[in-house]
This record gives structure tokens, sequence and C-alpha cells, in this order.
């Protein structure tokens, strides 16, 4: 592997530049490149062959039509492995799917094929989506290289699209959001991680981890790149029991209206400051991009406003509540009988069933904690106070949100906005409450230390919300100056803004503005 | 016509449900079943459960079972009531105990729903086919797949509620019930916990529901039923000897109904008319696929007992909020009526035994095999699973409007009872109670169909003959179940072997007294070994239309008689012994040719040469 300082010699510039004619070709070439000097990452669990990813590359290049093709066509894809494929195998990570190949696509990869995209291949994560930082997979852990050369947290669950994505491997990636999986990463290596409401992408062929938390999410390097893969995927799927048909998505808010609303000249939009996520906890340097962030947004037009999320306290709790239980009941399928691994040798005795061995080795450690707190809490002795109780925290949560917006949610019909005309337009938090922890801090946490990462993500989700994390640059102390490569690119924290259920466009469009005014507020 | 309800019903019935060729064809094209080597191993720790039972003999033979072993019973009582007893088991020593200790039993019917597909996937639902040829990825639990609810499936769900007088409530819901078994590939199975589609109905059991025409309590019983839930079958795992077991998954997901009473019956013979009852109910409104004999109809049975008189409600145990019960046990997967009543009795007894000697009754589950003297442990408590139910969260909750239940309730087949009702009212049909209900349960109410359609053609061709009709019903019933149903014996029911019509064309001709009721017979009989000529032609050809004889020939047939046969003159005359005419009219009858001496001109004549006075009319 080449050292992080050859790369950044080398590969100054961040995102593609888009062009009136395209480079799909060479984009390939350059991410092939990338893929195959940074292997020790262990970003990818599978990929296609070179030759056919270039050979697709070479198609869309020679079939380009100015009038039809827009992004995603031509471009590099890469896809979380908890996502079905029918030609690479699917395995989530897991020694129980270690040599699984699903039989069928996912809706959202069909659409992504549909739109001309290329799969770049399937990367690594979490085993089931069930980690902050990546490292808990079959496959070894993902690594992400520091400015120091240390090694530092990829974010989990979705580490090695997010690793995928900022290390130039692919143009975009999808991964999957529970609790802040596609997030939090984003926020740990500096791209753009989106969470949309819950059931607007089809999760038909993404294996579940929490149903009612799941959703695909989008990495890209711009917000721009996210909007283009989020406009192909949001349709109304069929196959998805909770996909939101038209007549629904018809009361969210356009792309057309929030292009509107964030004219770049006059921005008239209330930003929430949620007085609830600034925790003791809270890493000085997060704090000041926070600040840093709400400043230029003031600067721009928009208008702060302090608000309350008394609930976000029981938050953390409440989400590993649910989640590990419906998880539990959700990983009850494998058990090698019909497909995936199995325990070598007999398996069941007599007293036990066919499968206790290969349920015991198929799973890694994380995944069994899960399954037994899961279990515990939804056992006829435990139900009420913790399930059930948290189910009611969850209300409540929602409720939080639904009284701080001055949109109602548009899935309450006759909700009315509890704070008419003082209700704010969106929400901005940190994404995580420090920066990327080693990996060698992390070896011997605390499992429930490690639920602390996920305590800003965590609300979002429970209430279905649409959410991104935002990767913006920090002022970095002038020791550096004069250096050849420019540090500010590569300190980035994550903030996050939250919308209104339905509101995805105006995240993304404010994501947009918050990214290109923190890159130009360090000029 | 009257009977028209009945009719659509019964033959809505026969039809196999609509299965969109586009359904078959996906759930063909599924490359499944064959993509994955999941059945070519060898288990060790199967605990297979017992096959469908091939026992569940016509309810015609259970009513003469009924009877004799009543009156085996009444004799019983009598003789043991001079001879005092041997231990426990005689029936005097029997009825002493359950004078003591009362039962109680509430029931749970699983019930296959009649459906084109499954529960949550377009895959088809099928008997008999090849192996894993119906199975969509849900079924099987792929990961990434989710349930999509059938809506249509509910429609035989709630005909099956409405007939069982359930509420249907506006909004159900489904949750996971979980345990982990190779038949079951998700390691849950979809049902309905919290909020069942179906609640409070209840069940009425007459006499003519109990085989005996007696109902133990000397008139209705009603017996309430707590609710009515969706839910997902399981696989089916086929034991391939010495220790192969393969698994079939195309029963899996097929959606079925569970039917859970209140533990409000006291007898075995209750429990099993009320599961036969909702057998009958359930088939009427064509709500399901097939019968107990065929594996369509299982039920698991909690069995308690108390003792009689005693206030033990602060002390006792709460079943679905009936207080001061015993400790229940559970008897699993009852496959058979019979099984039902067996197992009921045997765990009874098993439970006084205990609390007589002083012991204490586990809650525990129970398996119970036919033909065996006792129930078996199968888990004790501590083995009992908890199922840790959970809403299900990819399954939106079902709202019912107001219009389909008020649609389907107005559909809704004639149930049993208006049925029965229907047949012996003496003003339409005048059947006895029990030929009635042994009609409405032969061949699948396909004899009823059979004896409509007689009854029909005997109404329109007799209407110049008004006399009859009154007879009728009663008549064409006696032809149907006795006559027709002696020489089904040991065949399997057919209703074109002997055509409704020309059954009752031969009936006809027996009510104009045109034949002999031998001739009938006969006739009904050739018609049965495939004769195809028409009824009339049969007649023609063979001469057998009654030719009455003229009074003079008559009078020398029976005067010759009467001198060939002195003694018996005598004891008629002399000792009074006026039935032994009888006798003359027999050897009248069969001196001459078939159909041409009828009985009653034969014996009027006798008599008049006898100097008796005249027959009594009956």
């Amino acid at each position: 592997m080449r050292s992080i300082l050859q790369f950044l010699r080398s590969h100054p510039t961040g995102p593609i530049e888009r062009l009136d004619r395209p480079t799909y070709i060479k984009d390939a070439k350059r991410q092939l490149d990338r893929q195959a000097d940074f292997t020790d990452f262990n970003v990818f669990i599978s990929l296609p062959s070179r030759d056919a990813v270039q050979r697709a590359a070479r198609t869309a290049e020679a079939s380009w039509d100015k009038d039809k093709h827009t992004d995603p066509f031509g471009r590099l894809v890469a896809l979380k492995d908890n996502i079905c494929t029918s030609n690479f195998p699917t395995t989530a990570a897991s020694g129980i799917l270690k040599n699984f190949t699903s039989p069928y696509e996912a809706t959202v990869v069909k659409q992504l094929r549909g739109a001309g995209a290329i799969i770049a291949g399937k990367t690594n994560m979490d085993e089931f989506g069930m980690g902050s930082h990546s490292t808990n997979s079959y496959f070894g852990r993902v690594e992400q290289l520091g400015y120091e050369g240390e090694q530092l947290s990829a974010g989990g669950s979705s580490g090695g699209s997010a690793m995928a994505v900022a290390w130039l491997q692919c143009w975009a990636a999808l991964g999957t959001d529970t609790g802040g999986s596609v997030r939090l990463p984003a926020a740990y290596t500096g791209v753009m991680g989106f969470k949309p409401s819950y059931g607007l992408l089809s999760r038909w062929g993404v294996i579940a981890y929490a149903n009612s938390l799941d959703t695909v999410g989008i990495l890209g390097s711009r917000a721009e790149d996210v909007r283009a893969i989020f406009n192909t995927l949001n349709v109304h799927d069929p196959q998805d029991p909770t996909s939101l048909v038209p007549s629904t998505r018809a009361r969210f808010t356009s792309e057309a209206h929030a292009r509107e609303t964030i004219g770049h000249s006059s921005i008239n939009l209330r930003i929430g400051i949620p007085m609830d996520y600034n925790i003791d906890t809270l890493h000085p340097t997060v704090r000041k991009a926070w600040v840093k962030s709400l400043r230029l947004l003031e600067m721009a037009g928009c208008t702060l406003h302090p608000v309350s999320l008394p609930a976000t306290q029981h938050a953390l709790s409440t989400y590993y509540v649910l989640a590990p239980a419906e998880a539990s009941s959700n990983l009850a399928k494998y058990d090698g009988v019909r497909y995936g691994s199995r325990a070598q040798g007999v398996d069941g005795t007599p007293e036990s069933i066919l499968f206790a061995k290969t349920r015991g080795q198929g799973f890694g450690p994380e995944v069994r904690r899960r399954i037994l707190l899961g279990a515990f809490s939804l056992s006829a002795q435990a139900i009420d106070n913790y399930f059930i109780q948290a189910q009611k925290v969850r209300r409540l949560v929602q409720q939080d949100f639904d009284n701080v917006f001055s949109r109602p949610n548009p899935l309450i019909t006759a909700s009315e906005p509890s704070s008419p005309g003082n209700g704010v337009d969106i929400l901005l938090c940190p994404t995580a409450p420090t920066l990327p922890p080693t990996l060698s801090e992390l070896e011997d946490q605390d499992p429930v230390k490690a639920y602390m990462n996920d305590v800003f993500t965590v609300p979002a989700s429970l209430a279905g919300l649409p959410a991104i994390s935002v990767p913006v640059s920090f002022e970095v102390e002038t020791e550096n100056e004069g250096a050849i490569w420019d540090k500010s690119k590569f300190e980035t924290v994550g903030i996050q803004l939250i919308g209104q259920f339905g509101d995805d466009h105006l995240v993304l469009r404010v994501a947009e503005l918050l990214h290109s005014i923190s890159a130009d507020g360090l000029r | 016509m009257l009977a028209s309800p009945i009719r659509t019903a019964r033959q809505a019935l026969s039809k196999r449900p609509y299965i969109c060729p586009s359904c078959l064809r996906k759930a063909k094209l599924q490359p499944l079943a064959s993509a994955q080597p999941f059945v070519a191993r060898s288990y060790r720790a199967l605990h297979t459960s017992a096959g469908p039972p091939s026992n569940d003999a016509p309810f015609r033979k259970l009513l003469k079972d009924a009877v004799k072993r009543k009156k085996k019973e009444e004799r019983a009582t009598a003789a043991s009531s001079s001879s005092s007893s041997s231990p426990q088991q005689t029936p005097k020593n029997q009825d002493l105990r359950l004078e003591k200790w009362e039962l109680t039993v509430g029931i749970e019917v699983h019930a296959e729903l009649n459906t084109a597909r499954k529960l949550f996937s377009g895959a088809a639902t099928s008997t008999g086919e090849a192996p894993n040829a119906h199975v969509a990825l849900f079924d099987i639990a792929f990961p990434g797949s989710q349930p999509h609810f059938q809506i249509e499936t509910l429609v035989p769900a709630l005909r099956a509620a409405l007939a069982l007088n359930c509420r249907i409530q506006q909004k159900s819901s489904f949750d996971r019930k979980h345990y982990f078994y190779q038949d079951q590939p998700a390691g849950y199975q979809i049902t309905q916990y919290y909020e069942p589609f179906a609640k409070d109905g209840h069940i009425t059991l007459y006499p003519h529901d109990f085989p005996s025409g007696v109902s133990p309590d000397r008139g209705p019983i009603i017996i309430g039923i707590k609710q009515v839930q969706m839910e997902q079958d399981t696989a089916k795992t086929v034991h391939q000897p010495p220790s192969t077991h393969l698994l079939d998954f195309n029963r899996v997901s097929h959606p079925l109904i569970e039917i859970i009473t209140l533990p409000q019956i006291h007898n075995p013979t209750v429990a099993a008319a009320c599961v036969r009852k909702m057998q009958t109910i359930l088939k009427t409104v064509n709500a399901v696929t097939a019968g107990m004999e065929m594996g369509g109809l299982r039920a698991d049975v909690n069995v308690s007992v108390r003792q009689r008189n005693t206030q033990a409600a602060d002390t006792g145990h709460t079943y679905h909020g009936v207080t001061g019960l015993g400790q229940r046990t559970e008897i699993k997967n009852l496959a058979s009526i019979k099984a039902v009543e067996d197992a009921i009795i045997a765990e009874r007894d098993r439970q006084i035994d205990i609390l007589e000697s002083g012991g204490v009754v586990e809650g525990e589950t129970r398996g119970w095999t036919l033909g065996s003297k006792t129930t078996k442990r199968l888990r004790g408590k501590e083995g009992e699973i908890d199922y840790r139910y959970m809403p299900d969260p990819d399954i939106t909750p079902v709202i019912v409007g107001k219009e389909m239940v008020a649609h389907l309730r107005n559909t809704l087949p004639m149930l049993s009872d208006d049925a029965i009702t229907m047949l012996v009212d003496v003003q339409i049909y005048g059947l006895t109670p029990k030929d009635a209900s042994t009609l409405l349960l032969l061949d699948d109410g396909d004899r009823l169909d059979y004896y409509l359609d007689v009854v029909q053609y005997l109404r329109s061709a007799l209407s110049d003959y008004p006399e009859t009709l009154a007879r009728v019903g009663k008549t064409a019933g006696n032809w149907v179940l006795m006559e027709l149903g002696a020489l089904f014996k040991n065949e399997e029911w057919s209703d074109s072997r002997v055509s409704s019509d020309q059954l009752a064309s031969i009936i006809e001709y027996l009510l104009r007294k045109q034949i002999t009721g031998r001739t009938a017979k006969l006739l009904l009989a050739m018609k049965f070994e495939g004769d195809a000529r028409p009824v009339g032609q049969i007649i023609t050809d063979g001469d057998m239309m009654l030719k009455p004889l003229s009074h003079h020939e008559y009078t020398d047939m029976a005067q010759k008689l009467i001198e060939e046969n002195p003694n018996i003159v005598k004891d008629i005359v002399e000792k009074h012994r006026h039935q032994k005419v009888k006798w003359f009219v027999g050897q009248m009858m069969s001196n001459s040719a078939e159909g041409t001496v009828e009985p009653g001109t034969a014996e009027m004549v006798l008599r008049n040469l006898l100097e008796l006075p005249p027959m009594q009319s009956k």
C-alpha cells in the first residue's frame, strides 16, 4: 500500500468534475486503480473483474447521449454487502452467509442498473449492520488511515461504502442506515451520507437488521451526486410493503420547491439548534465545527432558533431496546437449512434443535450479543418494561420533532404544527459527538460505550426523518502552513441536518449549501 | 326454490379456487426449489408429528356406534347396580368420580383456509403437488424478502368468523411468534396475537349435532368463542427411513385460521360435537379446504378438572377470563374428532387419578396417539417456549370496512342449523333430524344436493297427483339414504352412478302405484349395476308394470291356496291368528308374475273368502 502522503500528492482533488464530454472510461480506471492500491483498507468484500467494469464503462461512454443520460449513468456505484445482488455474493459480512449468493436482486440494484450505473463491488460492513466502526466483520475490519498515519475507525456500519467514496474508489455508494449507519461513517470519513425518510427507498432485497428503522442510504462526495442517486431510487416499490405509495409521496416537499426555498441569493430558512445535543462529552472540535456551521448559515441569511427535544436523552436506550428486539427476530431465519453455512459435523441433539451449533458458530460476538439482548427484551418477563416502554418513548421522540418543525408531519393527518410561525425548517447538530477514534482505542472498549457513538443519529432514525451528514472543514492550527497539501480538506467534522418527514429534498439542498459555504469560508 | 341457497353454496364448494395463471407461472418460475441442496442431509433430532389420520368414520356409522354404546352402557349400569364393583374403571365408580370432579375443556382449532394463494406471497396454495413446486422467496425466508399480505385470503376467514357469530374487528394486525424448528423457515410464525381479526363469537350445539341425537345437557349448548385469528401454516417434514427427513415447503405459509373457544365445555362428547360442528360450518361457508380426515383441520385441547361445589374462585386458575379452574394441561395436534373425545377422556381420568391420590397436576403439554389409553407428556412448564410475540414491523394493520362485512354477511351460504330446520320442517321436506343431519354431512354435501334434485324432480313430475306431494320429501329421503345408501355401502359416492332423475323416476312409478316396492328396488339395483336404459324402458322391456288381476283371478288364486292349506285356515279361523293371512298374501305374490299381485287387494280378497273382518286401515 502506498503511503497517505503519496496518495495526497498524486490525487489532491476531491470529486470528479462534470464535463461536457463524459469521462467514464478514465474515471473508472482511476477508481479501479485506487481499489487496487488500497486493498489494506479492506473496503470491499467482493469485486467484479477489472475487465468487466472497464467494458461497462466503455459501453456507457460509447452510448452516452447528452439529452438522455444523467448521473448515475456510467458511474461506478458500490453497494453495501447487505444489499442483494445475483452476480456477487451477498454476505452481510457474516460467517453464516459467507458463501451465500442471492437468487434475486434488490429493487435498488435493479433501479441503479436501469439508470446505467455500474456496480463497483460489495463493501465491507459490520455484520448485519450491527456496529459503529465496521470492525465486526467476518471478513476483517475496515481500516481508515489518519493524517498522522494512525489507524482510525471508518465508522459503521456502512464503513466500507463510506471509505470507497472517501478514497475515490467509486463515484458513490449505497449503504443502509438503521441508527446512523450511513451518517456516522460519512462523518468519520469526510463524505456526504444521506438517510432518506423511512419508506422512500425500497428495502426489497435489503437484508433486514431492524425493519422498522432500516433505510437504504446514499454516500457521495457531493450533495448533487447523492441527489442524483436519490432521484433514481425514490420510487414506490410494490415489493416493499413499507414503501410509501405515490399518493403519500405527493404530500412531500418537491425538488422544485426545495430549490426555490434555497435560492442562493435569498435564503430565508429557520434553522433549529437542538440544545439537548450540546452534551458534556461533545468533543471541542466538533462543537467548534457546529458553531462554525451555524455562523456560516446565519451569514447566508438563515435565522437560528434554539429548540428543545427533551426525549432525546432516552432515544439511545430506546434504540438499543428496539433494534436488537427486531434483530433477534429477523436473524432467526439463519439456520443453514435452506441456504447459508452450517457448522461442521453433527448439529442438533435429542434435546436441542437442528441448528443450535450452526447459529452459535455462524454469528459473530456482537450479533450474538444483540440477539440475546433482543430475545430478552421480548421475553414474557421483560417485554412490558423494555419493548413496550421503548415503543412509547419512540412515539415521544417523534412528537418532539413534530413539535419543533414548522411543517406538520405529512404522515399524520390533521396534525397541526404546535408552534405555528415559531417552528423551524430544519435542525442542525453534529453527526457524532467525537472525531473518529483510533482502532486501538476501540479494541478494549466496552460495547455499551461503543453504542454511545449513535447518540445523535438515533433520534432521526426512531422518527423516520430524513437526515444527512455533511463534511464541514474546520480551521486547523497554522503550524501546517506551507505544507504541500491542504490538511483542511481531510480534517472535517460531520454536521447533521435533520428535516421533517418527507422534506428530503430540502435536506439535500441545505446540505449542498452548507457544503459549499463551508468550503468557501476557508478561502 | 327453497333449495337454491344451499345449492349455490354446494356448487361453489365443489369448485377449486381461481388461480391466476400468471401467478402460477411466477410460482413455477422461481428456481428456488432446485437452487439450494437443502434436503439431502440426515438429521438426528427430528420430532416429526404424526401424519394425517386415516380415521374419520362416516357419520352414519358413528350414529350406530353411539346407539350401540349407549345400550351397552345402560346394560352395564344395570348390571353393576346389582353386582358391586371392582376398582375404579367400572362405570359406576366412574360416575361417582365424575359427580365429584368437573371437567373443563377449551379448544383451539386450526383450519386451512380455502384460498388460491399463500398468506404473504403470490405463490399458489397446493395439495399433493410435487414438493417445493409452489414457494416464493418470502415463504422460505430468503434474506431481504418481505411479506406481501394477500388481501383475498381475508374473504374465507371473514366468512368463517361470521358463521361463528364473531364480531369482526375494524383493525387487526399481525405478530411474530418465535420458535425454532426446521419446518418454520423464518424462525417465527406470523399470527395475530395482540389484535385478532375476529372476537367474541359463539357456537350453539343442538341435539341434532350429537351422534345419539341427544344433547348431554338436554338442550342447546352455547360455547363461547374468544377469538379467531389468521396465521401461517408450517412446512411438511417427510420422513424417509431410516434417517432422512425431507422438507416440502408447498404448505408453508398456507393461510390458516385458529379458532379459540372459551373453557366452557364440561363433557368430552360436547367437545367432539363442537369440533365436528365447527368443521361442518367451515365447510358450509366454503372457508376451508378439507376436513380433519384430510389433515385440513387440527385441534389442540386444554383440559382441567376441579372439584364440584367448591368455591375456588380465589385460589384456582384463570383462563381467558374464566376463573376458579383447575391446573390445565394442553394436548396438542389432535387430528380426528374421535381423537379429541378420547384424548379428553384419557386426560380427565389421568388428572382425577392424580388428584384423588393427593397429587398435583403439572401445567404441561401432552400428546395423544390414536388408540392409546393415556396422554403422553411432551414437555413441562420449564420446557415451555417463550414465544416472544412481537408486532411484525413489515406488515401494516388490516382495516376491514363495514360494507365488506355486511356484504359477506348477506351472501353467507345457509348454515347447517338453518338447513336442518328446513329439512325437518314437515311443510317442506319432513325428514327426521337424524336423517337431515346425516344428509348434510355425507359426501361433503353432495348427497344433500342429490336429494334436493330428486325432490325437485318429483315435485314437478307429480304436480298432477297432489295427494303424494306431502310424502315426497320423506320418501325421497328414504331412497337416497337407505336404499341407495346401502348400494354405496362399500363404494365411494358418485351422483352419476344412478342419476337423480332416474331415481326420481323410479320413485314416481312407485308413488303412482305403477310398480311394487320390490320392483322399485330391483330397478334401482339394475341402474346401479350400470343398466343404461331409462327406467321406463326397463319397465316396459321387463314387463314389470303392475298389471292388476281381475277380481275373478284373485278369487281363483286365493281359493286354490285356501284349499291346499287347511291347517293354516284352521289357525286363522279357529285360533284367530288373523296375522297369518299375510302368509297367504306372500304366497299369492310369489306364485304370480312380478308386479301383478297387489298385497292390499290380495288380503281383501282373502279376508272375504275366510269371512274375516276387513283390514284395519293404518
